[in-house]
C-alpha cells in the first residue's frame, strides 16, 4: 500500500480509531495484522521472505539471551543470525547483479556462461533486513533484552509506518514504545495530522511534478539543452529528496498519531556545508547504523588517518551498495567516501581562524553550502542515471549543448511549489514541521494546513511516481 | 475527544471552501489538461447541436483512396441540412467513455437526438481489458458525478484503476481460458483459449499446403476478438445502461449504432461458428436495448460486405468510403420521423 493512495486515506484512519478503541494487550496484535495487511498489499508472497527473517532473528535473540555467559556460542549465533539475514538479502538484491558480471567476465574469458538469474527484489527488503540485524546486534551486545514475544518481535520488523523505506529503527526505541500503553492524547493525533500533511505536500507536490521534467530529460538528455539539463539535475535533487523526506515524515506522523515516535530522517540536508555534514542529516538512520554497526567496530576516527579514510571507504561504498546492487551505486557511495576523505584532508592543513565577522562568517557559509549541494547534485546523477550510456549521454549534453536554443518549457507553478518547499525548508532548519508550527499562532497554522491540503489535492501531479527508495 | 471533533469540523468547512475555489478557478483549466476529451461535449453544446454522434475511430476514414473523405457523422449530418449536428469522436472510445462525454454536455443545451457507436468488439475482454484502459479510467475521474474537489483528490490519491499491461494481459488471459463458450449443437471447445489454441495449431494453409502465416493470425485475431457471449453481467452493458438512463433524464432520442464487423471474412477464416456467436451477441443487445422507450438500435452488424473493410489484417471497424455511407444511410433511416 502506497501512503499517497486512496487506499491508505481509508486504511490508517481505521486502523488509528482500532488502536485507541481496542484495550491495550491486543493493540499489538491488530498492529500485527494490519501490518501484514499494508505489506501484502504489494506482493503478498514476499511476506515469507520476511518471515523468515524474522524467525531467524528472533530465535537468535533467545539463543544468545540463554548463552550470555558463553561469549563463543553467543557469537556463533550472532554469525549466523546475520549470514542468514544477509544471505537473503544477496539473494534477493545482489545474486543477480554478481551474476550479470560473471557473464560479463566469462565473456571476457571465452567461457560459455550465461545463464540468467532475474529475482525480483521484495519491496523494502533492505531496511527490515537492517532493522532486524540491528535487534541482534544489540542483544549480542547486551543492550537489549531478547523479545520473547514473537508476536510484538515481528510487529517490530514489519510496523507498517515504517516498514518499506525506514526510518531503520533500533529495537531500544520501538520495540520499548511497543511494549508502552499509549494513551489518546490530543496533541499527538495533531502532530501526526500535521506531519502527514506536509510529508504528502513534499511528495506528491513537489517531488512528483519535479520528476515528470527529471524523467524527461534523463530519458534523452542529448535533446536538451545544457541548461536544461543542470536544471534536471537541481530538479532531481529536489525530486529524491522530496520524494524521500516526504516519505520518511508521512511514516512519522502515521506512527505519531498512535504515540509512537520514529526517528527522524532528515534535517535539512541541503543546508550542510560539508559532505561529512550532509550524511549527518541525510537518511540518517542509514547513516547511523553503519556508523554504529560498521563504523565504530572498525576503529572510528580513533586511528590513524590512513586507517580512517580505509574506514570511511568501507562504509560509503557499503552505503552504496546498500542502495542498489549496480557499479553507479557503487562509485556514487565510493565519491561521497572520497570527497570527505578530500574534505577532512583539507580541514587539517587548513589554518583555523577565529574571530570572523559577521558578513565573512555569511559569505563563507553560504559558499560552504552552495558548494556542496553542487557535489551532491552532481553526484545525484550518478543514483538516478540507468545506465553508464546514460550518465556519459548526461555529461557529454552537458558540455557541449550550450549551443541548443530549445528549451524545456517549465510550467511556472513549478517554481512556486519549489520555492514553497525551500523556503518551508530553511525555516525548518534543525527542527521538525510538526515543533515548528506549535510557535505559530493558531490562525498562521491553519492557514498553512488550508494552503498544504488545498496543495496537495489541487496541484499535486497526476502521474503515477512510486517512492524512489522503494526499489532498495 | 471535544477538542478533535471542533478540529474537524473546521476542516469540513475548510473543505467546503476549498472546493468552491477549486471548482471556480482550477477546475477548468484541470479537465483541459487532464480530461481534455470534455472539449467535445463543450463545442456540442457552444454549437447549439440538435443532433449529436459519438463515436472512436470507426468514425474516421483511414482509407486514403475515398473521394469523400468524410466521417460516417458527417454522411448522416446531410440527411438533416437544417439542423444543427455535431460529433464527439475519441479513437478507443467505448460506453463508459460515452457516458461521461454525454453527461458534460450542459443541461440546458438543445441537443434531442444522440447517436451512439456500439461496438460489439468492446463487449469482448480483449477490449475491456485493453491495454489503454487505466490512461483513459485515468482521464474519466474529473468527470465524475462528485464535487470538483473530490474528484481531484481521487485524481491525486489515484483511485481509478491502475493495473499493469502485464496484469491486463493476465485478465484477458484468464478470461479466454475460464470464461465457458455454450453452443446450442455439438462445439468441440468449450473457451476461447481451446479454440484459440486449435485454430492456431490447424492454421490457414495456402494451396501448396503451407501455412498462411497471415491468414492464421487472422483468424485467431477473429477468434480472440469475438470468440465470447454477452451475459447479464458484463461490465460494458452497465456503460450503455447508464446512457440510456442519461437519455432517459435529458428526454434525448437515443439511437445506438451496433457497427459493421466483416462478418463474411470471419466466417470464411473461421467457419460459422464464429458468426453464430456475433450473432447471438448481436441479438442480446438488440434484444436489451431495441424495446425500450426512446431507444433505437440500429443493427448493421451485417450491413457492410468484406470489400468495403478496409483493413486486410485486423478485425477493426474502419471501412471505405462505400462502407461509412451504408452505415450512415441506416442510422439516418432510423432517424426519419
Amino acid at each position: 500500500m502506497l501512503f499517497n493512495s486512496i487506499e491508505y486515506v481509508i486504511f490508517l484512519p481505521i486502523v488509528v480509531m482500532l488502536f485507541y478503541l481496542l484495550p491495550h494487550s491486543f493493540r499489538w496484535m491488530m498492529l500485527l495484522v494490519a501490518s501484514c495487511t499494508f505489506y501484502m498489499w504489494f506482493v503478498p508472497k514476499y511476506i515469507l521472505i520476511l518471515l523468515i527473517t524474522i524467525i531467524v532473528d528472533y530465535s537468535a535473540g533467545i539463543l544468545m539471551e540463554k548463552h550470555a555467559d558463553n561469549h563463543k556460542i553467543k557469537k556463533r549465533y550472532l554469525v549466523i543470525s546475520i549470514v542468514s539475514t544477509c544471505l537473503v538479502l544477496f539473494i534477493f538484491k545482489y545474486l543477480g547483479f554478481v551474476n550479470d558480471n560473471l557473464i560479463l567476465l566469462c565473456k571476457s574469458l571465452n567461457i560459455k556462461y550465461n545463464t540468467v538469474i532475474h529475482l525480483i527484489l521484495p519491496i523494502g527488503l533492505s531496511f527490515h533486513t537492517f532493522q532486524s540485524m540491528s535487534y541482534v546486534i544489540e542483544v549480542y551486545r547486551g543492550n537489549q533484552k531478547a523479545e520473547r514475544n514473537f508476536g510484538i518481535y515481528s510487529l517490530y520488523v514489519m510496523f507498517f509506518p515504517q516498514l518499506v523505506t525506514g526510518p531503520i529503527e533500533r529495537p531500544g526505541n520501538l520495540l520499548r514504545q511497543l511494549r508502552e500503553e499509549k494513551k489518546f492524547e490530543y496533541d499527538n493525533i495533531s502532530k501526526g495530522f500535521r506531519l502527514i500533511i506536509f510529508g504528502l505536500f513534499i511528495k506528491m507536490v513537489v517531488a512528483d511534478n519535479v520528476g515528470e521534467y527529471v524523467d524527461m530529460i534523463y530519458a534523452e538528455p542529448s535533446k536538451y539543452s545544457s541548461w536544461d539539463i543542470i536544471l534536471g539535475m537541481f530538479f532531481y535533487s529536489f525530486q529524491i529528496y522530496g520524494d524521500f523526506f516526504g516519505y520518511s515524515t508521512i511514516a512519522l506522523g502515521s506512527a505519531k498519531l498512535m504515540g509512537f515516535d520514529i526517528t527522524d530522517n532528515f534535517n535539512t540536508p541541503y543546508l550542510s556545508k560539508s559532505i561529512a555534514e550532509f550524511w549527518h542529516r541525510w537518511h540518517i538512520s542509514l547513516s547511523t547504523w553503519f556508523r554504529d554497526y560498521v563504523y565504530f567496530p572498525l576503529g572510528g576516527s580513533r586511528v590513524k588517518f590512513g586507517r580512517w579514510a580505509f574506514n570511511i571507504m568501507v562504509v560509503f561504498v557499503l552505503s552504496g551498495i546498500w542502495h542498489g546492487a549496480a557499479w553507479n551505486f557503487l562509485i556514487w557511495g565510493a565519491a561521497h567516501g572520497l570527497l570527505h576523505i578530500i574534505e577532512k584532508a583539507i580541514l587539517n592543513h587548513l589554518p583555523k581562524r577565529e574571530n570572523k565577522g559577521k558578513l565573512e562568517r555569511f559569505v563563507v557559509d553560504a559558499f560552504k553550502i552552495a558548494k556542496t549541494f553542487i557535489l551532491v547534485t552532481l553526484f545525484w546523477s550518478m543514483f538516478r542515471a540507468t545506465s553508464f550510456a546514460n550518465i556519459s549521454d548526461l555529461f557529454t549534453s552537458l558540455v557541449n549543448n550550450f549551443g541548443v536554443t530549445e528549451h524545456l518549457h517549465i510550467d511556472s507553478s513549478i517554481w512556486i511549489y519549489l520555492g514553497l518547499f525551500i523556503l518551508l525548508d530553511v525555516l525548518l532548519f534543525n527542527t521538525r514541521f510538526d515543533k515548528w508550527c506549535d510557535n505559530r499562532p493558531a490562525v498562521v497554522r491553519w492557514a498553512i494546513y488550508f494552503v498544504l491540503i488545498f496543495m496537495i489535492i489541487a496541484c499535486s501531479s497526476v502521474n503515477n511516481f512510486p517512492f524512489i527508495y522503494f526499489q532498495f | 475527544m471535544k477538542k478533535l471533533i471542533y478540529k474537524f469540523a473546521l476542516l469540513a468547512a475548510l473543505l467546503v471552501l476549498m472546493n468552491w475555489i477549486y471548482g471556480k478557478f482550477f477546475y477548468k483549466a484541470d479537465l483541459l489538461k487532464h480530461s481534455d476529451e470534455v472539449q467535445l461535449s463543450w463545442k456540442v453544446a457552444e454549437d447549439s447541436c440538435v443532433i449529436v454522434y459519438t463515436g472512436e475511430s470507426s468514425n474516421h476514414t483511414y482509407s486514403w483512396n475515398d473521394k469523400d473523405q468524410r466521417k460516417i457523422s458527417d454522411f448522416i449530418f446531410d440527411h438533416f441540412p437544417d439542423v444543427k449536428c455535431g460529433d464527439m469522436t475519441k479513437n478507443a472510445s467505448h460506453g463508459e467513455v460515452y457516458y461521461y462525454l454525454l453527461k458534460s454536455i450542459p443541461e440546458d443545451s438543445p441537443v434531442k437526438t444522440v447517436i451512439v457507436t456500439m461496438n460489439l468488439r468492446s463487449f469482448g475482454y480483449g477490449w475491456i481489458e485493453s491495454d489503454l484502459e487505466t490512461p483513459i479510467q485515468k482521464q474519466l475521474v474529473l468527470l465524475k458525478d462528485a464535487p470538483p474537489l473530490f474528484n481531484r483528490f481521487r485524481l491525486a490519491f489515484k483511485d481509478y484503476e491502475i493495473v499493469t499491461n502485464e496484469e491486463r494481459g493476465e485478465r484477458r488471459m484468464a478470461h479466454r481460458h475460464d470464461d465457458p463458450l455454450v453452443f446450442p449443437y455439438e462445439f468441440p471447445y468449450h473457451t476461447n483459449y481451446e479454440w484459440d489454441y486449435a485454430t492456431n495449431e490447424k492454421g490457414i494453409l495456402n494451396e501448396d499446403g503451407t501455412r498462411n502465416k497471415e491468414l492464421s493470425f487472422l483468424a485467431i485475431t477473429y477468434i480472440q476478438n469475438f470468440g465470447f457471449q454477452i451475459h447479464d453481467d458484463n461490465p460494458r452493458l452497465k456503460d450503455f445502461d447508464n446512457i440510456v438512463e442519461l437519455a432517459h433524464q435529458r428526454h434525448w432520442n437515443l439511437i445506438f449504432n451496433l457497427l459493421a464487423e466483416n462478418v463474411e471474412q470471419a466466417r470464411e477464416l473461421v467457419g460459422d461458428d464464429i458468426v453464430f456467436l456475433m450473432r447471438q451477441n448481436r441479438d442480446y443487445l438488440v434484444n436489451r436495448y431495441g424495446n425500450l422507450e426512446n431507444v433505437t438500435i440500429v443493427d448493421n452488424l451485417e450491413a457492410v460486405p468484406d470489400i468495403y473493410f478496409r483493413d486486410r489484417d485486423w478485425t477493426t471497424e474502419h471501412y471505405t468510403e462505400q462502407g461509412r455511407h451504408i452505415i450512415a444511410d441506416n442510422v439516418a433511416k432510423a432517424l426519419q420521423p
